[in-house]
């Protein structure tokens, strides 16, 4: 019964995105082209490179790693720093606030919808058509179930992050710049743009302790890893834990913190 | 119990103080240098369950940061509030489950999809059992055409439609109090009739406290009993609206057009009837007289004007919330 008025949520983001039918097309389309570049960046770099093995990965193992980093991304990027901006600007947030229900819940399961669609036509599609072109690359077994387990907390990580961000909207009441910022460290420094073995040493060490990495990084190690060890499958999971229930202490403290600030424009 | 309680509140904030230009702006940056500026100041009021209360004042005046500090999303300076018996700001989330709110401009209403959907996730986000639902939606159906607006999507409907749609929502969970700040901004005259006969039935049907904030005296005349108003944060005035008519009600306002120079031809009316207040309005070159109707009808005042001035259009009004605060400035009522 708990569950119910989230779940109603839920379905309602999955009603509201099928209103939209074009922007899925667009979004295929985008994503088909951002692969090709990511295509011949790196076919490129290989061949300048002249070896087939850069930084203990072969053209193949980047490319897979690149392709399934950029359906995760489809998927788990949910633009919440730009839906608080924008409804922090228009003083919608005044309605938002009102419901019985908290903010932070209210914005996470209203997009949950668009989850669910995403998973469902951007990610699976990716990862079935690699699954299928590169005959095998990606081990089918249990380390599928440690994926799963993975991305979830990944989905609460990088929302917690989003969040954190939004609300140093509060302050400056504007968006663009933040949010660029933030989505520029975030897919880097999370090796969604570029795999963290292909790091220099002391940024590796530095990525190590920071909570990004765990977004993407984690669980498409944990996706790749023919051979699972029990030891680095708990030690994985066990530090994204960490930064997961860190990360939502911080968020929901700095929010409730920082609402004192709000002004709400239109008062 | 009193359903509200508001106790010497204050509400204040802090802006930057802005300079002019680009070299304003660049050196606004670096500054630290705010103003305080106080928006409501030392407000004392106490509802009752079931009050249709009308809260006025001129735009600025202090009525929406009131009615956020009742909702729980601002925090007063100093003061204290309690809704329903607790503290809304400390509870904002439970407060949420016994008020309903319209915000005139705004819409808490699901832009994409039918206003059906809306209802329904509201329902399931309210925790409005199955029966209390059914209950509320035969009533609606009985006060308004509900059936064509159920499965339009709310992107797609009128400003009117849309008003309406918003005030059904806000009362669906059957909350106690219900805000509505400006709901009949910018509509026309029929559908502000349709939403004034539909927030008069709902109050009635289901006792909710009702908090109005509008520009427009017809929507206070049709609705409420008792108006407060508040200006530059300060409140001017409690009570009955019948004690605020006897004092008003007689006034209206005759704005006329004439022939020759604007100021001259104001002087002119002025001296003509000193007992009034005239003033002229220069964009559009209206004159208005505002007639005491117990020292001399309007029509006389009329008939009189045409024997000296050619007058070549004419209009007549009720009085004007910000005239009646005006007056109230001018004379005091309390």
């Amino acid at each position: 019964m708990r569950m119910r008025k989230y779940l109603a949520l839920t379905r309602a983001g999955i009603i509201e995105s099928l209103q939209f039918r074009l922007s899925f097309v667009v979004m295929v389309i985008g994503n088909l082209l951002y692969l090709i570049v990511v295509y011949f960046l790196w076919k490129a770099i290989y061949a300048s490179a002249g070896t087939d093995v850069v930084s203990g990965m072969t053209f193949s193992d980047t490319l897979i790693y690149l392709v399934l980093a950029t359906a995760l991304y489809n998927f788990m990027e949910m633009y919440a720093v730009w839906e608080i901006g924008r409804n922090i600007q228009t003083g919608k947030i005044v309605l938002d606030l009102l419901k019985p229900m908290e903010y932070r819940k209210l914005l996470f399961w209203s997009y949950s919808g668009t989850f669910v669609m995403q998973f469902l036509f951007t990610f699976l599609p990716t990862f079935i058509v690699v699954a299928i072109v590169t005959h095998g690359a990606i081990p089918m077994g249990i380390n599928l179930l440690f994926f799963g387990l993975s991305v979830i907390i990944a989905v609460s990580i990088n929302y917690s992050i989003d969040y954190i961000v939004g609300t140093i909207c509060l302050y400056t009441e504007s968006i663009w710049g933040i949010n660029i910022m933030k989505q520029v460290i975030v897919l880097l420094l999370s090796g969604a743009t570029v795999p963290i073995a292909f790091f220099p040493e002391p940024l590796k060490t530095i990525v190590h302790y920071l909570p990004f990495q765990s977004i993407y990084n984690a669980p498409l190690s944990l996706l790749l890893d023919a051979d699972p060890q029990p030891q680095k499958v708990l030690t994985t999971l066990g530090i994204q834990l960490f930064w997961c229930v860190s990360m939502m202490i911080l968020s929901k403290a700095f929010w409730k913190a920082s609402l004192r600030q709000i002004t709400v424009n239109g008062g | 119990m009193a359903i509200i309680d508001i106790k010497n509140v204050t509400k204040e904030f802090k802006v930057l103080n802005r300079r002019e230009g680009l070299k304003g702006s660049l050196k606004d940056m670096f500054s630290r240098n705010y103003k305080t500026v106080r928006a409501v100041d030392n407000i004392s009021m106490s509802i009752e369950q079931g009050e249709i209360v009308g809260y006025l004042g001129p735009n600025g005046a202090g009525k929406s940061t009131t009615i956020k500090m009742m909702t729980g999303v601002l925090e007063p300076t100093s003061g204290e509030i309690l809704v329903n018996g607790c503290v809304p700001y400390k509870n904002r989330t439970r407060n949420a489950q016994n008020i309903g709110v319209v915000f005139g401009q705004r819409s808490q209403l699901w832009w994409a999809l039918p206003l059906i959907e809306s209802f329904k996730l509201l329902k399931d986000i309210y925790q409005i059992s199955d029966s209390d639902y059914e209950s509320m939606m035969s009533l609606y159906q009985s006060l308004v055409d509900i059936e064509p607006l159920l499965h339009k999507p709310v992107r797609q409907m009128s400003l009117g439609q849309r008003t309406l749609s918003d005030i059904l929502a806000a009362f669906l969970h059957d909350p106690k109090i219900v805000f509505l700040d400006e709901p009949t901004i910018g509509l026309d005259v029929s559908m502000k009739a349709k939403i004034r006969t539909l927030i008069h039935a709902l109050n009635k049907e289901k006792k909710t406290t009702v908090i109005l904030t509008t520009h427009d005296m017809g929507d206070v005349d049709a609705l409420c009993r008792r108006i407060v108003i508040i200006d530059h944060g300060k409140m001017l005035y409690d009570n009955d609206i019948e004690h605020l008519k006897s004092f008003f009600g007689s006034y209206r306002t005759l704005k006329i057009r004439v022939d020759g120079e604007l100021e001259k031809q104001t002087q002119a009316i002025q001296n003509q009837f000193p007992d009034f207040s005239v003033s002229a309005d220069e964009e559009e070159e209206w004159i208005s007289v505002l007639v005491d109707e117990e020292k001399q009808k309007v029509l006389d005042v009329l008939s009189q004007l045409q024997k000296t001035h050619r007058v070549k259009d004419m209009q007549l009004e009720e009085i004007s919330t910000e005239e009646v605060i005006k007056k109230i400035y001018e004379e005091g009522v309390q």
